[in-house]
């Protein structure tokens, strides 16, 4: 479910079908910079209603499913 | 006189800060410019951990008055952060300006020690979440600047951030003169940062070829290379610049070798003044500086000529309708 979440709204960003979004992707490969990974974090903190801090720098779609994982956990 | 929020938050005279510039602003130019009535800033990215404490402490023995404020700045990508940070904590340095980032992982260390922490910021998701992480004011650094540059123009990422964040913000780029201070004020910033015009300082002890270097920059003299590599620096364009250019262009080398190129670069032109074979960084403003000055009288001669622009601002006001 936060996975879907988290295609979904990179899709949006990204203007690609969200079915195309796989866990392992990097943002690098989606083509996402520093400032827009920013950018989807404050998107996914509304839309899950929780803080995200990025202490560790986020390489892959999965590490942000995670990190909202544990935070909702 | 103009007074900001940042006057108060810092305990300045004027609301400038002058930007910190890897291997070249030290403990002396920082206490010039603190001394003046801004904030002075040191690099950290300079001979090592050493350096940076030695820096510190000749910019404490050279302030007029201890309480003056000054500033390190911390690269966050940079693999020396981590020591800067604890430094920062270490010797009880009152601000410390961040680039290249989110300081997410130190910022708790600082806040507990009493340190203010201002960001350096290339959009307003960066500002919105570097106020969210206790930041007291943020630096809104547009394209025009000297060094390492983010896509946006001043002229329209200050006002942005303005609107994004309800904390003090600070316009940097293309700030040289007192018609750049009157104009970030009325954008929405409540202070300026310079480098590229403190370069220029009596005070800065970057090599001489260097400083004559930006006197006779022209204003289509500045180049942006290394976007190719994800962090792209503003120069001045010399034999080395056409070069890291070119390579970029080329598809046969690989980003592992143009980076070995720009290795050291600029230590090499500040320095040992080699201003053809090193990176000359400098912001689009090189062109509208022409002499040395100390730190002093940049700032004097900056705020004089803003208070006035900004004094005879009324004359575009009027009551009359204009039918021409
Ligand atoms: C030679 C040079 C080196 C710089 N190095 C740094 C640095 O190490 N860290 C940083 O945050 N900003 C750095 N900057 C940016 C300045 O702190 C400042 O924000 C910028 O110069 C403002 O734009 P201006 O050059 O148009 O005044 C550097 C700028 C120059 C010109």
């Amino acid at each position: 479910m936060i996975f879907e979440t988290v295609a979904k709204i990179l899709g949006e960003y990204k203007d690609v079908d969200p079915s195309t979004i796989t866990a392992d992707a990097t943002f690098a490969s989606l083509e996402l910079d520093s400032l827009d990974t920013v950018e989807i974090v404050m998107s996914l903190e509304d839309a899950f209603g929780i803080e995200i801090d990025m202490e560790q720098p986020l390489q892959t779609v999965e590490d942000l499913v995670k990190l909202i994982e544990a935070k909702k956990a | 006189m103009i007074v900001t929020e940042i006057n108060r938050l810092f305990g300045l005279k004027y609301p400038i800060f002058q930007g910190g510039m890897a291997w070249i602003s030290n403990g002396q130019l920082a206490a010039a410019v603190s001394n003046a009535g801004g904030l002075g800033v040191i690099s950290s990215i300079n001979e090592g951990e050493e350096a940076l404490r030695r820096e510190i402490t000749t910019c404490r023995s050279l302030l007029h008055n201890p309480d003056f404020p000054f500033a390190i700045n911390v690269m966050l990508m940079s693999p020396q952060a981590q020591a800067a940070a604890d430094i920062a904590v270490e010797m009880q340095v009152p601000v410390v300006i961040t680039g290249a980032g989110l300081p997410t992982p130190y910022m708790k260390k600082w806040l507990a020690a009493g340190i203010k922490v201002v960001p350096v910021v290339p959009s307003t998701g960066i500002a919105k979440m570097a106020a969210r992480l206790g930041a007291c004011a943020v630096i809104a650094e547009g394209g025009e600047s000297g060094g390492h540059v983010g896509d946006l123009t001043t002229m329209v990422l200050t006002p942005q951030v303005a609107d994004a964040v309800s904390i003090p913000v600070i316009a940097a780029g293309g700030i040289a003169d007192g018609r750049g201070v009157a104009a970030s004020l009325m954008l929405g910033a409540a202070g300026v940062q310079c480098g590229t015009c403190f370069l220029t300082a009596k005070e800065c002890g970057v090599h001489a070829n260097y400083k004559q270097k930006i006197f006779q920059a022209k204003d289509i003299d500045t180049i942006v290379t290394g976007k190719r590599l994800g962090h792209p620096v503003r120069s001045l364009k010399n034999a080395f610049s056409r070069q890291f250019a070119d390579m970029e262009y080329n598809t046969n080398l690989s980003d592992q070798e143009i980076e070995s190129f720009g290795a050291g670069a600029l230590r090499r032109a500040a320095l040992e003044g080699d201003v053809q074979n090193g990176s000359v960084m400098a912001g689009q403003c090189a062109a509208m500086l022409h002499e040395e000055k100390t730190a002093q009288q940049i700032i004097v001669d900056m705020f004089a000529q803003a208070e006035h622009v900004l004094a005879c601002a009324g004359k575009f006001l009027t009551e009359e309708e204009s039918h021409a």
